[in-house]
């Protein structure tokens, strides 16, 4: 997790062929190149291919073993591990940025607030239909009897 | 001297004991997420396991440490005594103080805290506070006071905020007091004292999870049908938009705590079949244990005295 950590640090965005890459990884397990092909979901080349997944190996999200020719790739780290430390990386850098230091995280506390609100209309929206849905049932009760 | 000893030997006996048992309960309490237990249970188990420690290091300290050395030391001897006891009957000492001093500060804040907020309250008649022998007060609101909350150990009280008020439809309120009661009948303030006397690091977690716990426990209490499931949810959505971002002191206990999605998702859930599902462990289940345990010591007394004995005679050494 470490060398993850510093290697976002440098680079902490995936390209969105990287990120197919390492989703294809995750649902096998490991995989060679040719294996990544085999299904046919992945419409490049595989020089193209060898490229990226080598790219993630030096990016330190890959472990790889030789395998015949080849070499069969392995990610190294859980999708919830990545995610969590993209976050930390992507706060990190927040609260680096700026001249005065409390701006950044006040925009932090501002989304984190615009999520909560959008969090608390959705709920609110949940609890309304229920509500109705009730109102209607004891409705249709009362006209039955 | 002797008596020095003798205290000396019990603080060290404590101590070890007490910290071994808390390092068992900080990595053993999550095979309980494997039970399947009420809310309330859960929460009475939690809070069985947190304390435990502190409980059994002083039984077993006042049950057999002390008895053993009174009977079974030889008074007449003037026996030397190596570092070990003295140091970590200081350590006990200073765990003892550092409880009492967690306990006095965290209620002399909330009493501070909450004579602030209490400033022009005046009492609030709505039935479910009449049904419960409680005093529930409103208060003027502000920006930093919580919307509804369960205050006070001793003689609690519910505070409900003007905006409460003025918010809640009359149900929801009714089903939010009636939560806030279900907690003051679990007495989950005094629950929350008791775990800062017994510090220990690493047992954040498990005190997260009782709060939890204790949330839908009084969630559960407090519902008894779908529609006041639905008034619950509401009045927590509701309440959740006034929430203030100061924390509030450890002797309460606010209605907007903990996942208020996995509470109001819970809640939106709720059917009475489902809720008589999960076992729930009565109080009368612990006798059987406690008594075979009675037993056991009542029989093997003796030889157990011998047994601590020799114990504290090696840590003297």
């Amino acid at each position: 997790m470490t060398k993850a950590f510093s290697i976002f640090g440098s680079r902490p965005q995936l390209g969105p062929f990287e990120q197919q890459v390492l989703q294809k990884l995750w649902s096998h397990g490991s995989a060679t190149v040719r294996e990544l092909l085999a299904d046919g979901k992945i419409h490049q080349a595989y020089t193209t291919v060898m490229t990226t997944v080598d790219r993630l190996y030096k990016k330190g999200l890959l472990d790889r073993v030789a395998e015949g020719r080849a070499f069969r790739y392995t990610p190294r780290h859980a999708p919830e591990e990545l995610q969590r430390a993209t976050a930390l990386e992507s706060i990190r850098q927040l609260l680096g940025s700026g001249d005065a230091s409390s701006l950044p995280l006040s925009y932090l506390v501002e989304a984190l607030s615009t999520h909560d609100a959008q969090l608390l209309d959705e709920l609110q929206l949940l609890v309304e239909r229920k509500r109705r849905e009730l109102q209607s049932r004891e409705k249709k009760g009362r006209e039955e009897r | 001297m002797f008596a020095l000893r003798g205290i000396a030997v019990s603080l060290t006996f404590f101590f070890l004991l007490y910290c071994l048992l808390s390092a068992l309960v900080a990595v053993a309490w999550r095979s309980l997420r494997w039970l399947h237990a009420t809310e309330q249970s859960l929460a009475g188990l939690l809070f069985a396991l947190r304390v435990l420690p502190l409980a059994a290091s002083v039984v077993i300290t006042f049950v057999f440490v002390v008895p053993s050395f009174q009977l079974l030391e030889p008074r007449s001897i003037d026996e030397g005594m190596g570092i070990m006891p003295p140091a970590l009957g200081i350590c006990a000492l200073l765990l003892i103080a550092c409880g009492c001093f967690r306990v006095i500060a965290a209620q002399t804040t909330t009493s501070r805290v909450v004579a602030r907020w209490l400033e022009g309250a005046h009492p609030l008649n709505v039935d479910a506070a009449d049904q419960a022998d409680t005093q529930t007060v409103t208060f003027r609101s502000r920006r930093e006071t919580p919307p509804l909350t369960l205050v006070g150990v001793s003689k609690p009280r519910v505070l409900v905020s003007e905006s409460t008020v003025a918010l809640l439809s009359h149900d929801e309120l009714h089903i939010a007091l009636k939560h806030e009661l279900a907690h003051m009948q679990s007495r989950d303030n005094l629950k929350k004292l008791a775990f800062r006397f017994c510090p220990f690091p690493g047992m954040a977690k498990l005190e997260s999870a009782w709060s939890q716990t204790a949330e839908l426990a009084a969630d559960d209490a407090a519902v008894s049908n779908l529609d006041d499931a639905v008034d619950l949810a509401a009045a927590l959505v509701k309440l959740s938009r006034l929430v203030p971002v100061e924390a509030a002191p450890v002797c309460t206990v606010g209605f907007v705590t903990g996942s208020i999605s996995a509470r109001v998702a819970r809640l939106l859930a709720w059917d009475e079949a489902g809720k008589a599902q999960p076992m729930r462990i009565r109080a009368w289940c612990v006798i059987p244990p406690v008594v075979v345990v009675l037993l056991c010591v009542f029989v093997t007394y003796g030889p157990a005295l011998a047994l601590t004995h020799e114990v504290t005679e090696w840590l003297v050494r």
